[in-house]
């Protein structure tokens, strides 16, 4: 699904933000990435997002090598995941509906098709009373919901999420982490950049920590 | 439910300074446009009032008897002209013709009246007729020496000339207007791309196809540019068309010159201009676009 080989990046001329980073990540997995602040957690998901280009080393990502897959596919293989932002990234001008809807209508799906899916979505993240609001008129919390939502409304092949239970009390970051469950036994990959131990010693999933830049793994699957 | 897709790009607040730009240049190239219509039609109908006729004129003797030689050259120049093969009507102008003729150059009083004047001599060609104008003018100046042919060639070449410098002219400004339209679209949606820099970026890596983002912003700058244009068009085509009412009441815009109004149905092109200002916008705003979301990863 995702193999890293002795990937390195740099930001310019500035000192490597990753080295020689080497994973995996098989089909189906789900893996949360740690790693203090600083320790080059965005930058390697951001790399799996194809939002940069590696300094060096070789990125596959569904069996499609990125130094040389040709760049009219990239959009194609960016629709396969989905994404959960940090800072969320919704559009302010769309409302919750809207937002949420976002990936399907790239997609080149009509909204008669999705509009039951989005409502029945955002009524599961606990949204089904605000669909009209904008974004700037919910909370933290609520518009990190929406960012869920948003990430997962077309079913991607591989879910990446930042610090998806940051700004959501235990409750929603429990039903949040059931709802990721969910999807991975529906077969989508998962790969959750955390700083929150209870979420990691919640589930069984694999953990890759980070130091330094370079990748050391400190759990792999239990059964 | 029912719902309605939100558009993606956001209504712009101060954009009314865009619209106002695109706004004037259509109606700076309605005016264009008018004009040359204008100038066309105008020397159409010179070129079609001359071509058909020829005037002879019987120039003052300077010595003489002035009044008798007048009218005995006169009389021989008809003489020419109806025997002359093609020739459907000749016929001297009056003395109250020639008047008018003069009045307004010098005026009407006692004084013109004594004016010795040449005499004129107007003759009409008869339709599908050729000329041998070079032979009749011989023929002319043999039977009568003050007389001389005027085919009015000179003058339908130099008013011909006008027309098309005008033509060519509002032309030469439409060229420019289409390419200063075109600049202003594409730095306001390079500067539109810069603020919406955040909404591009997402699009793009969730996956949006370059021409998707394209579509957003082409259908914002042209429903923008149609707005704009198809006033400032309209604005221009009254103008024209109160310029007609103003003759139609007796005001002459400009001595001498015809009419600067457009009929119905002339005014009605200047609607190509809101139509070509949107295709401009459409097209910049698609390029443009296109080239920025390239230089993205």
């Amino acid at each position: 699904m995702v193999r890293f080989e002795n990937v390195g990046m740099r930001y310019s001329s500035g000192p490597e933000v990753l080295r020689d980073v080497t994973f995996l990540l098989e089909a189906g997995s789900f893996t949360f990435l740690t790693g203090l602040s600083g320790a080059g957690k965005t930058t390697l998901l951001k790399l799996i997002y194809l939002a940069e280009p590696p300094s060096r080393g070789l990125i596959t990502l569904f069996g499609n090598d990125m130094a040389t897959a040709r760049r009219v596919d990239f959009p194609a293989i960016r629709r396969r995941i989905g994404v959960v932002f940090q800072d969320f990234r919704l559009l302010p001008h769309l409302s919750a509906f809207d937002n949420v809807a976002l990936p399907l209508r790239l997609a080149g799906r009509h909204e008669g098709e999705y509009e039951h899916d989005v409502e029945e979505l955002l009524s599961w993240v606990g949204l089904g009373d605000r669909m009209n609001a904008k974004p700037a008129t919910l909370s933290g919390g609520e518009q990190q919901r929406i960012a869920i939502a948003r990430a997962v409304v077309a079913r991607p092949d591989l879910l990446i999420a930042d610090e998806p239970t940051g700004n959501v009390d235990p409750e929603i970051g429990a039903r949040l982490i059931r709802l990721f469950g969910e999807l991975n036994r529906l077969g989508t990959t998962i790969l959750i950049a955390t700083h929150d131990r209870a979420l990691i010693e919640s589930t069984k999933a694999r953990e890759m920590r980070l130091v330094d830049g370079r990748l050391v793994e400190l759990r792999t699957v239990r059964t | 439910m029912s719902r309605r897709a939100g558009r993606l790009l956001p209504r712009e607040k101060g954009a009314a300074p865009l619209d106002i730009v695109i706004g004037v240049m259509a109606f700076l190239a309605a005016l264009a446009l008018g004009a040359s219509l204008v100038a066309e039609r105008a020397s159409a109908g010179w070129r079609a009032g001359l071509s058909d006729r020829l005037t002879v004129q019987i120039l003052v003797p300077s010595q003489g008897d002035v009044t008798a030689s007048l009218a005995r050259e006169t009389d021989t120049a008809l003489a020419v002209l109806r025997a002359t093969q093609g020739i459907a009507h000749a016929a001297p102008l009056s003395e109250q013709e020639m008047q008018n003729l003069v009045e307004p150059w010098l005026g009407r009083g006692a004084l013109v009246a004594e004016l010795p004047l040449p005499k004129l001599v107007d003759a009409t060609i008869a339709p599908g007729a050729r000329i041998d104008l070079v032979g009749l003018a011989a023929r002319l100046k043999a039977a009568a020496p003050d007389a001389q042919l005027d085919d009015h060639g000179h003058w339908i070449a130099r008013l011909k000339g006008l027309a098309d410098t005008i033509v060519w002219s509002a032309y030469g400004i439409l060229m420019l207007i289409a390419v200063a339209t075109a600049s202003i679209v594409a730095f306001a949606t390079r500067a539109g791309l810069e603020a919406q820099h955040e909404m591009v970026q997402l699009l793009h890596q969730m996956g949006a196809h370059a021409g998707f983002i394209a579509r957003a912003f082409e259908r914002h700058y042209a429903l923008a540019a149609l707005g704009a244009s198809a006033a400032g068009a309209a604005v221009a085509a009254l103008l024209f068309l109160a310029a007609g009412g103003l003759e139609f009441a007796g005001v002459e815009a400009v001595p001498f010159l015809p009419p600067i109004a457009l009929k119905l149905s002339e005014a009605a092109l200047l609607a190509a201009v809101p139509a070509i200002a949107t295709l401009i916008a459409w097209a910049t705003a698609r390029l443009s676009v296109l080239a920025a979301v390239r230089e993205i990863y």
